[in-house]
């Protein structure tokens, strides 16, 4: 009795899998309405082999939305099926290397640089710029509002109390962080790793980064994409959001192992395309009222 | 002989439970095994019927010596059934348990119901057939693996410790069962026990074993009143033993002087069961060959009967005796008394 | 309070309406761990019942083993078998990473030590009484096998609930080997990690509450056997 049970509950499943195949994916483009980036729209499992490529991207164009906004798009113009996979621009391009992704999406030019002299990267396409910040509690108990970056961090070290919370995930975000207090005259490993309990490494993606340092009212660099993305459930503000330092640029790079060049360079394509760019640059305009990316594609950065 | 283990040693975990065992079971007898716990009864019984087999040793069933052979050891299996200690039932009815060892035989189902119906019958079940087996009290499971066991009609049916942990009433109406069973069917029976007075009431020979070893085997009677070791003496519960220094039919015990029916010399053991002890008020003439005269020294209930301890020169002797005759005797400690027996009962070892 | 209570309201919503978003993720959590508990079932019980039903040396040894690894932790597992599926990996050609399919490999390969353990213990479970028993009613080694197979049967049959429940619940493979891919690799505990990174509560709430309702009636299903396996 119980078997049979069990067998027709499989068979329940199949069969409503089977069903919800048929059902076209809904197009979503919104990136107020929370509800679809963790949800999704779609088939349970695509039961007919298609044809499927895969971007890596680092978090923060993930989390603003901006490849959800894409991928539909981009699955409907080439006919394909666009895995998108979020992870932090050291992973991203860790899969690159090891040919398990077909395009990266990061943000840290000297990795991009090395991936593509190594041999793994086709070319290094710049599409799209904004700034880091370093936010904070309103009350800016360091006092570092309207600094540099480089003075911000160090007033921060002399501060030894108010709490920074770092990526320290090997991130892009993590690696921009690196290289201020590189510039600000600190060695990151034997300075500011062991600075004390005020120096917070984090470990995890950008979102959940603010969400901490929101949950400890500490201080933390982070993509303005992001930070507007979560604006809403933060208390947190921009501190520190002027400087050369905390230019942020977004490159997209082929993978040369790809099995699918064709494909991957298509989206590199689509990416810089004129049109593409244009969405890019109006993209969250409505929901933030400001700009969350600049494009630029063709241009040096 | 249906049965004859031949030397049979059995090691476990590089303990030797079994140093070199030998019986013979003949047919149509109710060969009890006894022993404390812990003497190798069950390891032996395992190896009856063929569940283990021996570190070493022949298994002669029928007159034919058994081989590692499976298909041979399946075929013999099938002749002889166990009934465990603490039997298992499988899941389901009581006649579904009855039945199992008849199904896997390829047995039609319409026998398996009446020759189920029919030992449930015997072991005083019947109207339990479609009982859940795991609602059974313990007597019931009991008898369940018996029909269980018995339903396949076996020449050896092999019962280890059948009435363990079972209500003493429970336990002698299962006993009784089993010799009725016995009786009826012809059925050979080898049964495990450690408690000796289970063995008498259905036994008809046996072998008492201690420490791997058998240590007298033969018919009950024999093993009852005549015990070959001090350790028989004390596990038939035979009490009255005492050292001897032996000359031929004549023993010295101390100052007292016992005649015997056999020739001994020597130092031995002499015992002499309390329940072959008359007791009388007067000097009894009888042509019995021990007669003493002695004091009363306590007087004890013993079950239904009671023991009397009479000193005969410094001797403390235990005598038997009913309530009846104790009221007749009108006894107390201090009363002067005389006893007797006779010399065959008198056992030497 | 008030933002807890209002998500949860939304959440619930969500569920009574039937959000097609929140049903393709849980629907397709029950098909990956289904065809993983499926898989190992077929590989891994018949390997309990081997291992059980077979004498040699170190079998103790190996059972602890097993059994140690139940609680194997699984990022351990997701590193492994993203270890071996990249492409550059030993299993690469078979381009199964970020696919259902990596999920499916990787819960089998994290219950199977729960199936193949729980297995033994079900058969042991039964007793050497019950495979004695059989033996001195006259059954042959088949015979006696599967008796003791069909008294073990809801234990057993427990022993894959706990599997499945473990397959649908863990989130370690699933990230790893999966990598969330909406609408492709998303699972109800990938989904609840995003979520909760975001921020985004009430879809998380309602994810939680399928994935809890799931795990309830899992547990629900294992006491209803073994309340009928007693019997």
């Amino acid at each position: 009795m119980m078997k049979s049970l069990a067998l027709s509950l499989f068979l329940l499943v199949f069969v409503l899998a089977g069903c919800s195949e048929e059902s076209q994916p809904i197009e979503t483009a919104e990136v107020d309405t929370a509800v679809e980036e963790v949800t999704e729209s779609g088939a349970v499992v695509p039961m007919a082999r298609v044809e499927r490529l895969r971007v890596a991207t680092t978090t923060s164009l993930y989390d603003t939305g901006l490849w959800g906004y894409l991928e539909p798009m981009f699955e409907e113009q080439y006919d394909v099926e666009l895995d998108v996979l979020y992870a932090g621009t050291g992973k991203a391009i860790d899969w690159g290397k090891r040919g398990d992704v077909d395009v990266i999406t990061v943000h840290s030019r000297s990795r991009e640089e090395a991936f593509v002299t190594e041999g793994y990267g086709v070319e290094r396409v710049p599409f799209a710029f904004n700034y880091f910040l370093i936010v904070g509690p309103e009350e800016d108990p360091a006092g570092i509002a309207g600094m540099s970056p480089e003075d911000a961090l160090t007033a921060l070290m002399n501060n030894g109390e108010a709490v920074f919370v770092s990526r320290g995930d090997d991130s892009g975000t993590h690696g921009k962080e690196k290289s201020i207090w590189t510039a600000a005259g600190f060695d990151y490993d034997e300075d500011v790793r062991t600075a004390g309990a005020w120096y917070v490494e984090g470990g995890s993606g950008m979102g959940p980064t603010l969400v901490m340092a929101n949950e400890m009212q500490g201080y933390t660099l982070s993509d303005i994409g992001t930070y507007l993305a979560y604006q809403g459930d933060l208390d947190l503000v921009p501190v520190v959001d002027q400087g050369d330092a905390l230019l942020n640029v977004y490159s997209v790079l082929q993978v040369e192992t790809s099995k699918n060049p064709e494909l991957a360079f298509a989206l590199v394509d689509f990416l810089t395309s004129a049109e593409v760019q244009q969405l890019i640059g109006d993209y969250g305009v409505d929901a933030y009222g400001m700009q969350l990316f600049t494009p630029c594609a063709g241009e040096a950065l | 002989m249906i049965l004859q283990l031949k030397n049979i040693q059995q090691k476990k975990n590089g303990n030797k439970i079994l140093k070199g065992v030998s019986i013979d079971v003949p047919e149509g007898s109710f060969f009890v095994l006894m022993g404390p716990t812990g003497c190798g009864k069950t390891s032996l019984l395992r190896i009856a019927g063929l569940l283990d087999s021996p570190s070493s040793g022949d298994i002669i069933f029928k007159g034919k010596k058994l081989t590692s052979r499976k298909k041979e050891l399946l075929h013999t299996r099938r002749q002889i059934a166990s009934m465990f200690q603490s039997p298992v039932m499988f899941r389901g009815s009581v006649s579904s348990n009855v039945g199992w060892g008849l199904k896997i035989r390829g047995i039609k189902k319409p026998e398996i119901a009446s020759r189920t119906e029919k030992v449930l019958e015997f072991v005083g079940l019947s109207g339990f057939a479609e009982r859940d087996a795991s609602t059974l009290s313990g007597g019931e499971r009991r008898r369940t693996a018996l029909a269980r066991a018995l339903v396949l009609e076996p020449e050896l049916l092999i019962l280890d410790e059948p009435g363990t942990s079972l209500d003493p009433a429970f336990k002698r109406d299962l006993l009784k069962r089993i010799k009725e069973i016995h009786l009826q069917t012809g059925t050979t029976f080898v049964m495990a026990t450690h408690d000796f007075t289970d063995a008498l009431a259905v036994g008809t020979m046996g072998a008492v074993m201690r420490n791997g070893l058998i240590e007298q085997s033969g018919m009950m009677d024999d093993i009852l009143f005549k015990p070959e070791s001090r350790f028989m003496a004390s596990f038939t519960g035979v009490r009255n033993i005492f050292p001897a220094d032996f000359a031929g039919t004549e023993a010295c015990v101390r100052q007292l002087t016992i005649t015997h029916s056999g020739i001994k010399q020597g130092h031995g053991f002499l015992a002499i069961p309390p329940e072959v002890i008359v007791l009388s008020l007067a000097p009894n003439l009888t042509s019995e060959r021990n007669r003493f005269n002695g004091t009363v020294k306590s007087i004890e209930r013993n079950g239904t009967n009671w023991d009397v301890t009479v000193e005969v020169s410094d001797i403390p002797i235990i005598v038997a005796i009913t309530t009846g005759a104790l009221e007749e005797l009108e006894i107390a400690p201090g009363t002067d008394i005389h006893l007797s027996f006779k010399a065959s009962a008198v056992h030497v070892f | 309070m008030s933002h807890l209570f209002e998500a949860f309201s939304i959440a619930l919503r969500m569920i009574v309406s039937g959000d097609p978003g929140v049903f393709s993720i849980a629907l397709r959590t029950l098909l990956i761990a289904s065809v993983s508990t499926l898989l190992a079932t077929l590989l891994f019980v018949p390997l309990g019942c081997l291992i059980n039903f077979s004498s040699f040396k170190g079998k103790r040894l190996a059972v602890g083993f097993v059994q140690t690894m139940y609680s194997v932790p699984t990022v351990f597992v997701g590193m492994l078998v993203f270890l071996m599926i990249s492409r550059s990996g030993p299993l690469g050609g078979l381009e199964l990473l970020f696919s259902p399919w990596a999920i499916i490999l990787g819960e089998v390969v994290l219950i199977a030590p729960i199936i193949t353990g729980l297995t033994i213990s079900a058969l042991q479970s039964t007793g050497k009484g019950l495979e004695d028993t059989a033996v001195a009613l006259g059954g042959g080694r088949r015979t006696v096998i599967l008796k003791v197979l069909s008294e073990a049967k809801y234990t057993m049959l427990t022993s894959v609930l706990m599997g499945f429940g473990r397959a649908v619940s863990e989130v370690g493979v699933a990230i790893m080997v999966g990598g969330n891919i909406a609408g492709y690799t998303r699972t109800l505990t990938t989904a609840i990690a995003l979520g909760v990174g975001k921020g985004e509560t009430a879809p998380s709430i309602a994810l939680g509450l399928i994935l809890l309702s799931l795990a309830l009636i899992v547990s629900i299903i294992v006491n209803l056997l073994q309340h009928g396996g007693r019997k």
